[in-house]
């Protein structure tokens, strides 16, 4: 029973690393997160999420100019809590993917 | 059984054994996982919660298209305003309540009279709630606009058209007010990188009040997008449940070639009350090097469509075979406000007449709340 015990305790240790390590990578995601490293190695680390956050940002522009320009011009960008209403309303309404809603709503807020 | 083992050695473990029963790890060890492991699980807790603050919660968000438009239809001057309210309400991650109205009235002039009189028409296009149940598909109960071809749903409202004037066929298994009233499902997806799917399926109910009449029917859409393309293909199908019990069926499409601001859009479709087409084009001219300051606002337009009257009779619809082409001119002063014009030429068997429009579009957006920095 105590073997059991520490192995759950272990698995609880493990998956709270993990979440951890996720949410520094969701960080690292940010602009913020973007300062130069000390080092070599840690700018060279920190250059690939940029690099993600380029291809995602250049993805989400795509997405946005084929799918929202199907039927109207290019609106403006709107604060961050409405953009959010406003592209699940056309989630809905131009039956976007999930990943095409999700992008439009990253680029159309940064 | 076990729970009494368990309490024995958690007794045991109590009552200061330095070593667990069946192995040589200490005390002091399973203390520290169990403080580190609480730790962690609050941490996590804790950053998920920050996480949770920092994602974009929506707000309620009202917005309203509105314009004022001037047809000359056989040279008899109208006068038609127009205001349609919209309320998004999105509820946690996966609700959205979302309504649109119209208010819009025909004003012309009697025989005899020099003054313009008119009703308001009042009408409740849709006032539906979204599930968003999966990445796949999203459940809407309540009044929604019928998803029959692409005009209705996509291009209707007066800020987004490119030509004021409604296509022939638009009547063609929409019903009597373009929308139903009862259940649908819809949804898109990815099939490959290159090629995503999208459908909706629908049944409506039977309701002869105004202003929320729909017609009993059962249909649905379905469309192949190719992103990289801009091309958009697909079919719809409404079988109506009540009068006659007919079949109606469409094709649509809608291509903007990526290196020109064109837009290439049609529909067509067919039903026992008639069938018909429509071809439209509009071209952005942002890319001629004279003028451009100016001319990047300009758009022209132009459409051609064509309706046959069908084996059984409509109220919605022509009374006779229709050909018609419009050539249209708008203005962009920014992306919410504009100057519309068309002309157009219409001939069917019961007369030749011109059509003319002149108009200017508006929309606004607004937060029902604090909408966060921009």
């Amino acid at each position: 029973m105590a073997k059991h015990f520490l192995v759950f305790c272990l698995s609880a240790l493990a998956i709270g690393a993990a979440l951890l390590a996720s949410g520094q990578d969701r960080q690292a995601d940010k602009p913020s997160a973007a300062i130069a490293p000390a080092t070599a190695a840690a700018t060279a680390a920190a250059r690939a999420p940029v690099h993600d956050e380029v291809a995602e940002r250049t993805d989400g522009e795509k997405r946005f100019k084929a799918n929202c320009g199907r039927c109207h011009m290019a609106p403006q960008k709107f604060p961050p809590r409405m953009m959010a209403t406003i592209v699940r309303h056309m989630r809905v309404r131009a039956t976007l993917t999930d990943e095409d809603a999700r992008l439009i709503l990253r680029y159309m807020t940064q | 059984m076990a729970r009494q083992d368990c309490s024995f050695d958690r007794a045991r473990y109590r009552c200061g054994d330095p070593v667990f029963p069946g192995g040589s790890i200490p005390l002091r060890l399973e203390r520290i996982v169990l403080a580190l492991t609480l730790l962690l699980t609050l941490a996590s807790s804790l950053r998920a919660q920050s996480e949770d603050s920092d994602t974009q919660h929506p707000v309620p968000i009202f917005s309203a298209g509105m314009g004022f438009i001037t047809p000359f239809e056989g040279g008899q001057p109208h006068l038609d305003p127009l205001i349609s309210p919209i309320f998004l309400i999105p509820i946690g991650d996966r609700w959205l309540i979302e309504s649109r109205d119209t208010f819009e009235s025909d004003l012309s002039t009697p025989p005899g009279s020099d003054t313009f009189r008119g009703v308001v028409q009042k009408e409740v296009d849709y006032l539906q709630l979204d599930f968003i149940a999966n990445p796949y598909m999203t459940v809407t109960i309540g009044r929604y606009l019928t998803p029959f071809g692409i005009f209705n749903e996509r291009l209707y409202p007066i800020w987004i058209r490119d030509l004021q004037s409604d296509p022939l066929i638009l009547p063609i298994a929409t019903g009597p007010s373009n929308a139903g009233t009862g259940g649908m499902v819809r949804g898109g997806f990815s099939i490959s990188p290159k090629v995503e799917m999208n459908y909706a399926a629908y049944y409506s109910t039977l309701i002869a009040v105004s202003p929320v009449d729909s017609d009993r029917s059962a249909g649905g859409r379905v469309g192949i997008f190719l992103p990289d393309q801009r091309l958009e293909i697909g079919g719809s199908f409404q079988h109506l449940l009540q009068d006659e019990r007919s079949n109606s069926f469409g094709f649509h499409f809608a291509w903007q070639p990526p290196p020109i601001p064109l837009d290439l859009r049609g529909e067509y479709a067919r039903s026992s009350r008639g069938s018909g087409y429509w071809i439209e084009s509009a071209y952005r001219l942002g890319q001629i090097a004279a003028a451009q300051d100016y001319l990047r606002h300009v758009q022209v337009v132009a459409r051609v469509q064509q309706f046959f009257v069908g084996s059984l009779p409509s109220e919605v619809l022509p009374t006779a075979n229709t050909q018609e082409f419009e050539f249209g001119l708008n203005y962009y002063f920014h992306d919410n406000l504009r100057a519309v014009s068309s002309f157009g030429r219409q001939f069917s068997s019961i007369g030749n007449v011109n059509v003319w429009t002149v108009g200017i579009t508006y929309r606004i957006v607004t937060p029902i709340g604090h909408a966060g920095s921009s």
